[in-house]
Formats: C-alpha cells, structure tokens, sequence
C-alpha cells in the first residue's frame, strides 16, 4: 500500500498500538549519540577493547584502594618468592608484591597519560580554535609555530625536560609529554574552525548577536570535538608509552614510587635470576596501547555523521 | 623542480631558526647553571667567575644565544659546537665519532624492514580476507603496538639471556678491533629490535597502498586484457603501489639519527642516541644542545626528501 494515498492518523493521547502500526514509520528517532552508540557497539574489537580499558581501569583503581601503600612492603624473607594466593605474581628482587605494584603502576601510568592528554587537549583547542577563528596574520604566526614544534626530535626534548627540571617528578613528566604533544590536536581544531566558522549555523548565531566567546563556546566547539575525542583517546595510550620509556631510561619515575617503565626498568636488572618480572608490566602496557588504538579506531568510525547506518540493520 | 627545493631550503630555516631558540631557552631556564658542576671547595669563587665570564655566562639571555648559533652553523669549525663538559673534546668529534655506529645500525635495520615489509605487505593485500592476511594483519597490530623498550628487552632476554646465541652488549668484544664478523654478530640482536617494529609498521603502509592500487580501473583493465596475475600484480600494481611507500623513506631520516636511542640504550650500543641519554643524565649541555639540534634538523631534512622524493616517483606531480 502507498504511504502517500493513505496517511496515518495519529490520535493524541492514544497508544502508537492501537493505530493503523502498518501504515507508521515506526523507526524511533534517534539522537547523535544513540547512532554514535549503534555504530560504536558494531565494531567488535572497538567494544572489546573498551572491556578491556574498563578492566584494566577497575584493576588499577580498586587493588591500590584496598591494599593502601602495601604494595611498598619489602622484606628479605619474600625475595624472589613464588606465586601464592596473596601475591599471584610472586615477589620481585627486593620482596615486594608484583600484583600489588603492578596495580599501583597501571594507575600511575593512567593519571600520567590521562593528565598529560589533558594539557594536550586544552592548549590544542587554545591554539586551534584560535588559529582557526581569528585566521590571517594570527593563524600564519601560530600555524608556524606549530611546525617549529612538530620539527623538534620529541624524544630528546621530553628527556631534556625531565632530567633538567627534576627527574622522578611526576608533573614534570606530564608537563613535558603535555608541551610536547599538542600540535596534532591543534591542527585538527583549526581544520574544524576553518570550515565551521562559515557555516551557515555559525552565521545565524552571529545574525542574532552572539558573542565571539558564545559563537567559539556553545556553536562551534562542540560541533568540532569529534576528532578530538579519538586524538585523546589516541593521546592517553601515546602517553602512557612515553612515560613508561622515560622511567625505563632512569629519568621518570623511580622507587618508592612505580610505574610500568620503571617496573620494567627494575625487572631488567634482575634478568638472570628472575627474568620473568619484565612481562607483567610490559603486558599491561600492550594491553593499554592495542584496546586505545582500536577503541579509538571504532570511536573514530562511530563519531562520523557521514557513515549512516540503516534503520533495518 | 630545483626552484621548489630552493624554496622548501628557505622555508627550513626559519622553522630550524625557531627550534635552535626554544631548545636553547630549555637548556637556559633550567634550574642550576652550567659552571654548577665545578663548584667544589678546592674551586675559589675567582674561578668561577672567571669561568662564567670565559663562557660568557653574565651576558644577557639574547647575547648569549646569538654567540652561540653563529658559532653552532660553523660546522667546519671543530669547536663550533663546544666542548664536552665530560671529557673536555670537541663535540663535533664525539659526534662525528658516534656518528657511523647509529647509521651502521639504522641504516641495517631499514634495509631489513625494506627486504621483508615489502613482500609481506604485497603477500597480505593480494590475500585479503584470507587466513594469510588475518595472520599477518594481526601480527603485525601486535609489532606496531609494542614499544622499542619493551621488545628490546624480550629481545635482549630471548636472544641473550635465555638462549645465549648472541652477545648483551656493546659492538664489539675486547680485543676484536674492527673485525666485521664480531660487529655483525653484536648487530643481529639489536637490528632485529628495529626491524620488527619497522616491518610492522612498513607492512601495514603497504597493504593498504596495494589495496588502493588494485581496486584501480587500470588494474581491472590489465586483468580484462588477459595478462598473467603476476605481471598484473608485479608489474602494474606494485610500481604505482611503491609511490606513497617512497615517501616512507624520507620520513625516516630522523628515525636513522635519533630514532633507535632507546634501542642503543637498551644494547649498550655506542651510537648518538646513547650519547644523548647518558648525556643528559650528567648535564652535558654543549653535546645535549648539539645532539638535539640535529635530531631537529633529521626531521626537517627527511620531510624535505619526502617531499622531492614523492614529485621524482611520481610523475602526475608537478611543482
């Protein structure tokens, strides 16, 4: 039957089901962030992997949460002892508790990365957004600006910083990881202020008087955060690894503190006689960077409005 | 196309310009100054003055800076870029000196990546869907997503500790100057270390080349047209499908000169990135200042060949 000839009737105040349902476009309206979900669920690898952050999250908030600063403990009698049901990976070189340090490093590596992201994503958006809107003169300084950052050997500058302004300090280490990082997100910012700053929902605010500060906060950022929020997805496992290779260096964090680069750091001392001390961290740290990149891969994928899918699939 | 690389010379230096101020400023605001480390009890504070007049370390901020990249492009100077702190040598000399045991290392490690990420990548995009491809694809995920610290030190323990083939450090045993078996033997652990996370990485680039490739009109034309699937493929697909592989190339020039540091540390291998780190661990500041300085100009010189090379490979590009 044509849906044209015979048009529903919709009763106010009756039940969709005692309506002609046949006749009815029943597919519900779905908002972006329900189709973001549809589509974000569909990618399998994307959904695993985000079991696997969310595990990997609990682990590292709830076994410190418990077990305090145990993790610290060090006796001579547990050296090198084995695996047992209050330590399921055993005892490290100097007797202490492998699960409970790796518990302790995975949360450290996770604020390091997560605060590092943090810098990353707040002085991309400033200098994107600003670079973006304002244009001309302004967006060549701070576009080229953006290239001097993107020419200087990373590595070598992030180790610069930590041994110069305090090797071992955790905010030195996310602020160099941070001041670092950020000319990805700032292009990606400005790629997006480039084009929305014409459109034509950005023009009616500015018809109707907005602010610059209105128009740039409530109109164009939000449209603009899609690419953002996989680059900091990204940012968080890219973080995490970068940390992790400065206190295997010696220059990041270091006893009584732990992280992942630095239980690595220790394992690999103690090679010869506990040579299996350097896979736990090293597997929670792949674990971190395989479950982001495809976590983000699937966000990146969800988040596009071009990819429709299908109210029937 | 000459014109073009005059341009991009001239663009560099503004970019190298910006670099050289913002690695010196770190160098600068830091904590502590550089005569620091003569302080002791048996140094009057005279020499210290006279050290930091000799060094010119009073002189305002911009002065200082100015002295110091006028001296730093003298290259052929040996003294243009200081004197150690450590061993009081030249830092050109150390540099020059480091220098062949990194590009002896990268420059093995990217041959092997070419040798085997090449086919591989070919092999998985012919296969696509296949076991082969998934087998491939996944591993090659797993390369990608390992860090060099991490599997270096697999390496070191599988290869070193574990079966004990290979040797755990440095390049060369004592007492075996320059002979080429005993480097090749420290080699293998080191470069394989870097080769596996460059196949990945390689690997996966050129799968998704190839795929791009052969979903092209012309490959359907060269099939439609009868040819043999391995002149299709060899011939028609692979050449288009090198091109965005060239520009991989380029990219790697930073990679050759800083990007195998933690490798090297790893390996105890006596190359400029383990120069750096054991440098800026003791606040070497003339040799951290110059081994940066060139790790920047590695990258702004590989996206420059990049560039050159993408417009020589492929000729629908024009300047």
């Amino acid at each position: 039957m044509d849906r044209a000839e015979k048009a529903p009737t919709y009763v106010i105040g009756k039940r969709p089901a005692e309506l002609d349902t046949e006749d009815i476009d029943l597919t519900p309206v779905r908002t972006y962030w329900q189709l973001v979900r549809t589509r974000f669920v569909r990618h399998r690898m994307a959904l695993i992997s985000l079991f696997v952050l969310l595990a990997l999250l609990i682990f590292a908030i709830v076994v410190p949460l418990l077990t305090g600063n145990e993790y610290t403990h060090a006796q001579l009698k547990t050296i090198g002892a084995p695996a047992s049901l209050s330590a399921p990976l055993g005892y490290d070189e100097i007797g202490q508790n492998v699960f409970l340090r790796l518990a302790k490093a995975t949360q450290t590596s996770l604020i390091i990365g997560g605060a590092a992201v943090t810098i990353i994503v707040v002085v991309g958006v400033l200098v994107g957004s600003i670079a973006g809107y304002v244009g001309g003169a302004v967006d060549n300084v701070l576009m080229r600006f953006v290239d001097v950052v993107l020419s200087l050997p990373v590595l070598f500058i992030i180790l610069m910083i930590v041994s110069f302004f305090g090797t071992g300090n955790v905010t030195v280490v996310v602020i160099a990881i941070g001041i670092t990082g950020w000319t990805l997100a700032a292009r990606l910012i400005r790629a997006e202020f480039l084009s929305l700053r014409e459109a034509d929902f950005v023009q009616a605010a500015r018809a109707l008087g907005a602010s610059h500060l209105r128009i740039v906060l409530r109109h164009i950022l939000p449209s603009a955060m899609a690419p953002l929020i996989v680059a900091a997805a990204l940012g968080v496992a890219d973080s995490v690894v970068t940390e992790a290779a400065l206190s295997f260096l010696g220059f990041g964090i270091s006893r009584p503190d732990v992280s992942l680069g630095n239980m690595l750091n220790n394992a690999q001392d103690y090679f010869v006689r506990q040579p299996f001390l350097v896979l736990p961290p090293g597997i929670i740290l792949v674990l971190i960077v395989l479950s982001a990149s495809f976590f983000g891969d699937g966000l990146r994928d969800a988040l596009d409005p071009r990819q429709r899918i299908e109210a029937s699939e | 196309m000459v014109s073009y690389i005059a341009r991009r010379i001239l663009q560099a230096i503004p970019i190298l310009l910006g670099m050289s101020i913002i690695v010196f400023a770190i160098v600068h605001i830091a904590p502590g100054s550089p005569v620091d480390r003569f302080r002791s009890p048996r140094v009057s504070a005279d020499q210290i003055a006279s050290l930091i007049q000799r060094y010119g370390l009073n002189k305002p901020l911009i002065e200082q800076y100015i002295a110091w990249i006028t001296s730093f492009v003298q290259v052929w100077r040996p003294d243009s870029w200081g004197y150690s702190f450590l061993d009081g040598q030249p830092v050109i000399k150390t540099f020059l000196a480091r220098a062949p045991a990194t590009l002896l290392l990268t420059g093995c490690a990217l041959l092997a990546t070419i040798v085997f990420a090449i086919p591989i990548g070919v092999l998985a995009a012919v296969k696509q869907y296949s076991w082969t491809d998934k087998i491939i694809n996944t591993l090659a995920t797993i390369g990608y997503a390992m860090p060099s610290f991490l599997l270096g030190t697999y390496i070191l323990f599988i290869g070193g500790v574990y079966l004990g083939w290979f040797p755990l450090f440095g390049m060369q045993t004592l007492g075996h100057k320059n002979d080429y078996l005993d480097i090749g033997w420290h080699l293998v652990l080191p470069v394989t270390s870097l080769a596996i996370q460059g196949i990945a990485a390689w690997a996966r680039y050129m799968r998704a080349s190839m795929l791009d490739v052969l979903h092209q009109d012309y490959i359907r034309t060269a099939r439609a047209k009868g040819l043999p699937g391995r002149t299709v493929i060899g011939k028609h697909a692979l050449r288009n499908a090198l091109i965005p592989i060239v520009t991989l190339l380029g990219l790697t020039v930073p990679t050759l000169i800083a990007g195998a540091a933690i490798t090297e540390f790893i390996f105890t291998w006596p190359g400029l990135g383990q120069t750096f780190i054991s440098s800026v661990g003791t606040r070497d500041y003339p040799m951290v200042l110059a081994l940066t300085m060139v790790g920047g100009f590695a990258v702004i010189l590989g996206n420059l060949i990049a560039d050159v090379l993408y417009g020589v490979v492929d000729p629908r590009i024009k300047y």
